[in-house]
């Protein structure tokens, strides 16, 4: 049971990342954007060609970090990947979704579906189908409950370091949305665009906050589901579903809500594939969706007007 | 034009192009005075301010604050020009507090936090006992004071408010109207959209009676309160005083 918690909760703070991204541009840009996934895939694929350069030209770099199963390498890597999708989002908007906002939201949908197909496609192109891996190396899971308790529960250092970087990584952009100027003129052009507007917030510098910011989250998870799981083009869209599932369930624009609701999608996931089989991963997560939203039709924290 | 707060001169504005809700608008309102703009449901009061704030698309005419031609001047802009508004409805941001709602308007014109604030919260007491309280647990008279409180932090010249009485009950729109006054007092001008004909034209020093998106009737505030044709305008076949009354 602990184990499968432990799953969840991995699978769920990557699931959380890209959510907050994704519930940000549904609350300020204004759209479901369903090339949000892709940012991920391509987050971790730029890590990847990064951290191959980067570990060619040093290989001290490509030495591993204590017990982790990467090096430096990477993680100047992943800095550079979040600085490069996050120009990938804005250069999507400046390219196609600007262009086309004020065609309304169903226009940027259906925008967003093509950009989705090319990004996917851009990627297979460029790196192929195979699944790939930061490292080749096999990490030896460490035991920090024994078996007769709980089922027992075994971490390899990369998830521990994927769940404290990613609670780094919300705590971070909580404080940011709550105290700088920039991120309360997010929140409240989130909430009210146009009071927003007359206050003196210039929209499209929240705009542009709000690309880079998704991007650099995308980026982070991207690399992440890359360290904990693998690389294949497809992983934007695999992890799009219960992207959406945890925006939903957490009530759209809510940071807290993103991550807790996709902490639960993760768990949910986890379950399933443990009590029912991993075919129905997908289905447990919406399962529980679907029972949040009777309850609470603008899901966990989702804003009362 | 110079010697006008605001001037608009021959105003076209709408939503959708070629469907103007404003047509053919002029107004000016001179420094220091309050001015209110009056008008049956749907003639294009509200729309007359939003296009002045930048909030709806001007396709004729023009906007001059202070003689600087503000036409095209985004609404974001606006409070930089010395313009401020208050929207008739949502005009606060209720997942900020009190204080965050204030801190963001002071922080946006780049004022230092506390000479921004203080001013605010002595004309406001009870925003400086609420400032911890979110936005969206204030009632409606708390809310229209920390809209005009938000709208004042930049410090404007010109404080345009969209129907600041509505929903509000008399005794609260009693209060609203006291902190107009004062607001006037310290040097601000006020342009306000008002449905509480009674109310406005008691506050005002001249109102602008609209129909269908042009000024229709214009004067001094006692003059049209006894004005048989702005009765008329409001309930048709009643005319004169028992007509103004009742709709006040």
């Amino acid at each position: 049971m602990l184990q499968i918690m432990a799953d969840g909760l991995i699978m769920g703070s990557i699931i959380a990342l890209g959510a907050i991204g994704l519930s940000m541009t549904l609350s300020i840009v204004r759209f479901s954007n369903f090339s949000h996934g892709e940012l991920l895939g391509w987050g971790a694929y730029l890590a990847l060609v990064a951290s191959t350069a980067l570990n060619a030209m040093n290989t001290a770099w490509a030495a591993n970090v204590g017990p982790f199963s990467f090096g430096w390498g990477l993680m100047l890597s992943l800095l550079l990947a979040c600085v490069l999708t996050a120009l990938l989002a804005l250069a999507l908007d400046r390219i196609l979704f600007k262009r086309l906002r004020k065609q309304g939201s169903i226009t940027l949908v259906i925008a967003s579906f093509g950009a989705a197909l090319a990004l996917r496609n851009l990627l297979l192109f460029w790196q192929g189908g195979i699944p790939r891996y930061y490292s080749e190396n096999l990490q030896i899971a460490m035991v920090l409950v024994p078996r007769s308790v709980g089922g027992g529960l075994r971490v390899t250092p990369d998830q521990i370091f994927v769940l404290t970087l990613a609670l780094v990584a919300v705590t971070g952009l909580h404080l940011f949305l709550r105290h700088s100027t920039l991120g309360r003129s997010m929140r409240a052009t989130a909430l009210n665009p146009a009071l927003a507007r007359v206050t003196g917030i210039d929209p499209e510098r929240v705009l542009r906050a709000t690309w880079l910011i998704g991007g650099v989250l995308a980026a982070i998870a991207g690399v992440f589901a890359g360290l904990t799981v693998q690389m294949r083009p497809t992983m934007g869209v695999d992890l799009l579903l219960p992207l959406f599932a945890a925006v939903i369930l957490g009530g759209v624009g809510s940071i807290w809500g993103a991550v807790l609701g996709g902490f639960i999608v993760g768990l949910s996931e986890s379950v399933a594939v443990t009590l029912v089989g991993a075919e129905y991963r997908s289905a447990a997560a919406f399962v529980v969706l679907i029972a949040i939203l009777m309850l609470r039709p603008r899901g966990l924290f989702g804003e009362t007007h | 034009m110079s010697e006008f707060a605001l001037h608009v001169e021959g105003l076209e504005a709408g939503y959708e192009p070629g469907l103007p809700i404003v047509r053919n608008a002029s107004l000016t309102v001179t420094p220091g005075e309050i001015v209110a703009i009056l008008g049956p449901n749907g003639a294009g009061k509200s729309s007359l301010v939003k296009a002045v704030a930048g909030l709806v698309p001007i396709s004729k005419g023009s906007v001059w604050l202070h003689g600087r031609d503000i036409t095209k001047t985004p609404a974001h802009r606006m409070v930089f020009e010395g313009l401020a508004f208050v929207p008739q409805t949502e005009n606060v941001f209720i997942n900020l507090s009190v204080a965050e709602n204030l801190e963001l308007a002071a922080a946006i014109v780049q004022a230092k936090r506390q000479s921004a604030l203080e001013p605010v919260y002595a004309m406001f007491p009870d925003l400086l006992r609420q400032s911890s309280l979110l936005a969206g647990q204030l009632s409606g008279g708390q809310r229209q004071m920390l809209a005009v409180a938000r709208a004042l932090i930049a410090k404007p010249r010109l404080l345009i408010l969209d129907e600041p009485s509505a929903g509000l009950s008399p005794l609260l729109v009693g209060q609203v109207f006291a902190k107009l006054r004062e607001v006037r007092a310290s040097g601000i001008t006020v342009l306000l959209v008002e449905q509480n004909v009674k109310s406005a034209l008691a506050l005002a020093d001249r109102a602008v009676v609209l129909v269908e998106g042009r000024e229709r009737i214009v004067g001094r505030s006692e003059d049209l309160l006894n004005d048989e044709r702005v009765a008329a305008l409001y309930l048709g076949r009643h005319t004169g005083k028992q007509a103004a009354g009742e709709q006040a």
